[in-house]
């Protein structure tokens, strides 16, 4: 944190700069002390720790769509320094801008869907995600029963009130039909069904759910510090150095897409995935929330979400949907084709369709 | 300036020195703080880990105590307004208790979100102009707005009355002129933060149980049982312990209040409650599992219908005059046991079961840890202890035991 | 005139201690906490393994693939990464890791054309068992002199390649109307054959099953059937599946899809020690 530095910030008319350089003249020194137990001591302006420097630096950030240029640049190379050397791998940190004229969408198959979790893992592999305490999995899926109609027809008279304690009224008004039947009624959904379990149950079918990628999104309007937004290509990402961890995004969130860092992260070495996002899979740190991203790092640069390559019977479709020949808008115009929770306004780029 | 060092010096003298009793009660508040200071220190370097939330339940015993501090916070109004609008005189005296009352519990609040916030240390980004707010939108920015707008007029108020008192130059007839303004939008003001705290709930369409416009009625019925409870209790302690006359219209009109809040309650209760059975929809689902459970999670059960039949013994109990008038017995131990109630219903009735199920059906009970109790005991520790000082010391300049005297060599 | 209110500073006391006491009752924490440890551990076991080698994508055997190291330099990433669970392929460092073009495609002009620009598939051939047995493919055994060619499609009963159809009088596939010949060359074994008499090679099912199963076919050739990995974007380089990658053609009604394994789920939510409460009353199926 030389002076130097902060002489050549000055220089641009940035409003955010001007945050910075506000901040840093509040003195460093001062402010390293406020972080919570990541810098313990107070970093002097020269401090032989580079680690604590860079994480003085990163507290000192602005928002990340608001910085100059050249402030990102910096800020990208600090983190591609901090995560080579914690690591052990080259690392990098791309800032892929969004697309010219692309809307992305997603198609999810639920009557191929198989549950078999894959996409689950394959998405842990390819973000990055804490392993163990706490144990985050972007996608979760739900296990729901096909409906069981197998009573017989003597209690077709079943039901209530067929009689009450003021007397019979030889009016039926009620029946027994209360077997939950499929659809997406959430209540009668298992999360937890084991991996000793064999997948597909004939009487079940299954719906993976992640972010749903909103057009209205709630998480968007309840973050107070605009730290989750909608990037230009539709998705909602996360500046994860900007979040204060409020979770009144994860509140707003009718699909329980949000997950929070509770603690420091645990990603061993071995499985990191050092291909990274600015806003897609770098390793976050604790205390923020995080969420699917359509692997933002691999969907801007041409290719297909992690998810999708995991699913061994081809349930789920990504695209364009700005493109009439994308598999996803060829699927809008012949399937079945209906959004999760229509009834919340979000408008889901996130299509769910049987067939 | 000497009189100001001078008035700091003698409030604080006298806020600290005290009878035995209230030694101990100020050195069991400090034992609590200086070992809350461990707990803290655990959860600030290892991060929400420690504490029971998870990604279905997220809001933990600290976001349910800040909606209660928030109830006590708006209704000191109660305390203020009788005497500032309706002229009350044996009122207007005690307005500046009401006041240390709001400003205390918001500040408890603010500690109650920080110990909530997954990046205190990121607070800045919250800082108007410094930050980056998503002000039109976000509800949490409002309600930090006016949360914080809230303590700043009841410090300014309290500092004005209580400083003008001790240097004897305080006059209702011949207030400041900017003062009237700041404590009139005090008494406002007090409704206003928790219409916002309850907005900060209801907004969440995906909470069910959450999303009723009768929220922000209930919240300031809530304020009205629970803030008074406490006046109630203080007065009453302030009676015993000092010169200070508190009259017993004074105790009448809160406990009236009480009585009032608690009918409310009953009814937005009985409101809420109808409107979700009688069709027992998906939105009824919380309800269905604080009432009764959900195949074999029924932590929550006894905390819904204790605290159902804890209201409405209350109401009851409080509009029998004997009771209302047993300043020395029933009152108080009423009042502790609404005062508790309505704490307890904030996590038990209102946060926790709200959660379940989740938007993908999943039923989860919560379970706090102890870092995370100690925490809040912490917090209302901390909360307790610059009431206890603040109110003491006001105590002492409205008695005018405390006033400032000339220094010899300044004639 | 001031009543005495001694007890009140005990019950604000009291009250106090009560809150925490209250609390304490309800967390039962500590064996929470363990139970959670454990499932953590297992989680974490489970990862610490070696990394699986021998997995496969869509159909158990049918689709074998081997983990290779370090297919992409610059991120040191494997060709795969597999399930330690299941061995079910979850990650591809390179999608088009050991594939080849498709092939020529039949060209469609109306709407329902495909984006065949691009498209590889892996090779279906090297995954065939008996296909390998030898140097010519099946025309090793399959040559008109060690095993004789056939003279007509008349179903009959074969001794050999039980494990693919156990009675061959009682083909699924087809349920009667068709029989082994009816896709298998009689005369080129290496090939497969279609009602018109055109031969396709092993690695284009597609085009023999599209002959019969025109709307799943029109599906597949419009990307909405079926898997493709790689690009997203229309005319991007694909890696397609083919029908038999996913589909046994010879025992398609009774194994539809066969049942897999899960993989592990997330463990019970912070204070919950299983999640047993969500199957109550629905096991009577």
């Amino acid at each position: 944190m030389s002076d130097d530095r902060a002489e050549t910030n000055n220089k641009k008319d940035d409003v955010t700069t001007s945050r910075r350089d506000f901040l840093k003249n509040i003195g460093i020194a001062g402010a390293s002390t406020l972080m919570a137990g990541s810098a313990s001591a107070g970093v002097p302006a020269d401090s032989p720790d580079p680690d604590a420097e860079s994480t003085a630096a990163e507290w000192l950030q602005g928002h990340f769509v608001l910085m100059s240029e050249e402030d990102k640049k910096e800020a990208i190379n600090r983190l591609e320094k901090r995560y080579t050397a914690k690591y052990d791998k080259k690392t990098t940190v791309a800032n892929t801008p969004p697309l010219e004229g692309v809307l992305f969408g997603y198609a999810l198959n639920i009557g191929k869907c198989i549950g078999c979790r894959r996409c689950v893992h394959a998405c842990v592999q390819e973000n990055n995600q804490s392993r163990t305490n706490p144990v985050i999995h972007w996608i979760q899926v739900m296990k729901i029963p096909k409906g069981n109609f197998a009573f017989t027809a003597d209690k077709l008279n079943d039901g209530y009130p067929k009689s009450s304690a003021f007397g019979d009224y030889g009016v039926q008004v009620g029946g027994n039909a209360y077997a939950p039947v499929g659809g997406l009624a959430t209540e009668h959904a298992q999360s937890y069904y084991s991996a000793d379990e064999m997948v597909p149950d004939k009487d079940y079918f299954y719906v993976p759910v992640q972010c749903q990628q909103c057009e209205k999104p709630p998480c968007v309007k309840a973050c107070p510090v605009r730290a989750t937004f909608r990037d230009p290509n539709g998705v909602v990402v996360i500046d994860y150095n900007w979040c204060i961890g409020c979770r009144m995004c994860q509140l707003a969130c009718p699909y329980q897409a949000r997950r929070f860092n509770w603690g420091e992260p645990n990603l061993p070495p071995e499985e990191m995935n050092p291909k990274t996002h600015y806003f897609g899979n770098r390793p976050r740190m604790r205390g923020v929330m995080e969420k699917c991203t359509f692997c933002v790092q691999r969907t801007r640069e041409g290719r297909n979400p992690a998810c999708l390559e995991a699913c061994p019977v081809g349930a789920r479709k990504f695209g364009n949907l700005l493109d009439p020949e994308s598999d996803v808008r060829k699927i809008l115009a012949t399937k079945k084709v209906f959004r999760f929770k229509e009834e919340m306004s979000t408008y889901p780029k996130f299509f769910y369709y049987i067939g | 300036m000497k009189k100001i060092l001078s008035f700091v010096a003698d409030f604080g003298s006298y806020a600290i020195n005290g009878g035995t009793k209230y030694k101990a009660w100020l050195i069991f508040l400090l034992f609590i703080i200086v070992t809350g200071f461990y707990t803290a220190y655990i959860q600030l370097s290892e991060g929400l880990i420690v504490v029971g939330a998870s990604d279905q339940v997220p809001m933990e015993l600290f976001f349910a105590n800040f909606i209660f501090t928030a109830h006590v916070a708006a209704a000191a109004i109660l305390v203020v307004a009788p005497g500032y609008f309706y002229h009350r005189k044996d009122m207007k005296e005690l307005a500046v208790i009401g006041e240390i009352i709001a400003m205390v519990f918001v500040a408890t609040g603010i500690t109650f979100i920080l110990f909530h916030m997954g990046r205190p240390d990121r607070l800045w980004h919250m800082v108007p102009f410094l930050g980056y707010l998503n002000f039109p939108n976000s509800m949490l920015v409002y309600d930090t707005i006016v949360l914080n707008v809230y303590l700043y007029l009841n410090l300014i108020g309290i500092s004005y009355i209580l400083y003008k008192k001790y240097v004897g130059e305080f006059d209702t007839k011949a207030l400041a002129r900017w003062f009237t303004p700041v404590i009139y939008l005090a008494i406002i003001w007090g409704p206003l933060i928790h219409i916002c705290t309850a907005f900060v709930l209801s907004s969440n369409a995906r909470m069910g149980a959450w999303s009723t416009a009768v929220m922000p009625f209930g919240f300031l019925a809530m304020a009205g049982a629970s803030g008074p409870s406490l006046v109630i209790l203080l007065f009453l302690l302030i009676r015993k312990y000092s010169k200070l006359h508190i009259n017993d219209s004074v105790i009448d009109l809160m406990s009236t209040i009480i009585g009032w809040s608690l009918g409310i309650i009953m009814l937005v209760f009985a409101a809420e409650y109808f409107t979700a059975l009688y069709s027992n929809t998906e939105h009824a689902a919380p309800l269905n599992y604080s009432m009764f459970g959900h195949n074999g999670l029924n932590m929550y059960v006894p905390w819904f219908w204790g605290t159902v039949v804890t209201i409405v013994v209350s109401f009851v109990a409080i509009l029998n005059p004997k009771i209302r008038k047993s300043y020395d017995r029933w009152l108080p131990i009423l009042c502790v046991v609404i005062f508790l109630a309505i704490l307890m219903e904030k996590p038990m009735m209102l946060v926790f079961p709200a959660f379940s199920p989740s938007p993908l059906g999943e039923y989860t009970e919560y379970h706090p840890t102890f870092i995370e109790l100690y925490n809040v005991v912490l917090t209302w520790a901390v909360g307790f202890l610059s009431l206890t000082l603040l109110v003491k010391g006001a105590v002492g300049i409205l008695t005018g035991e405390v006033k400032y005297s000339k220094p010899v060599d300044a004639a | 005139m001031k009543p005495q209110i001694a007890p009140t500073t005990v019950i604000i006391v009291l009250a106090l201690f009560a809150v925490v006491a209250g609390g304490l009752a309800l967390v039962g924490g500590l064996d929470t906490q363990k139970a959670k440890s454990t499932a953590v551990e297992e989680q974490a076991k489970a990862t610490d393994a070696q990394p699986v080698t021998d997995c496969f994508e869509s159909r158990v055997a049918y689709t074998a693939v081997t983990r290779t190291e370090n297919i992409v330099p610059q991120y040191g990433y494997p060709n795969i990464k597999c399930s330690p669970k299941t061995s079910g392929v979850l990650w591809y460092g390179d999608p088009f890791d050991g594939t080849i073009p498709m092939g020529e495609m039949p060209e469609v002009t109306d709407a329902t054309r495909g984006d065949f620009v691009n498209a590889v598939v892996k090779p279906r051939e090297p995954r065939l068992t008996y296909f390998n047995m030898g140097p010519d493919g099946c025309a090793t055994c399959h040559n008109g002199t060690m095993v004789v060619f056939p003279k007509d499609k008349k179903p009959r009963l074969i001794t050999m390649h039980q494990d693919i159809v156990a009675n061959s009088l009682q083909l699924q596939h087809g349920r009667g109307a068709i029989w082994c010949l009816d896709c298998h060359s009689a005369t080129n074994r290496n090939k497969l054959v279609d009602r018109q008499g055109r031969e396709f090679s092993f690695n284009q099912p597609q085009r023999l099953c599209g002959s019969c199963h025109g709307e799943v076919y029109i599906d597949w050739r419009e990307g909405i059937h079926g898997k493709r990995i790689g690009a997203w974007a229309t005319g991007g380089k694909k890696r397609w599946w083919v029908c038999t990658e996913c589909h046994n053609p010879h025992t398609v009604q009774t194994n539809r899809f066969n049942p897999i394994n899960a993989e592990l789920p997330p463990p019970p939510p912070k204070g919950m020690k299983n999640a047993d409460h969500e199957r109550v009353g629905q096991n009577e199926h």
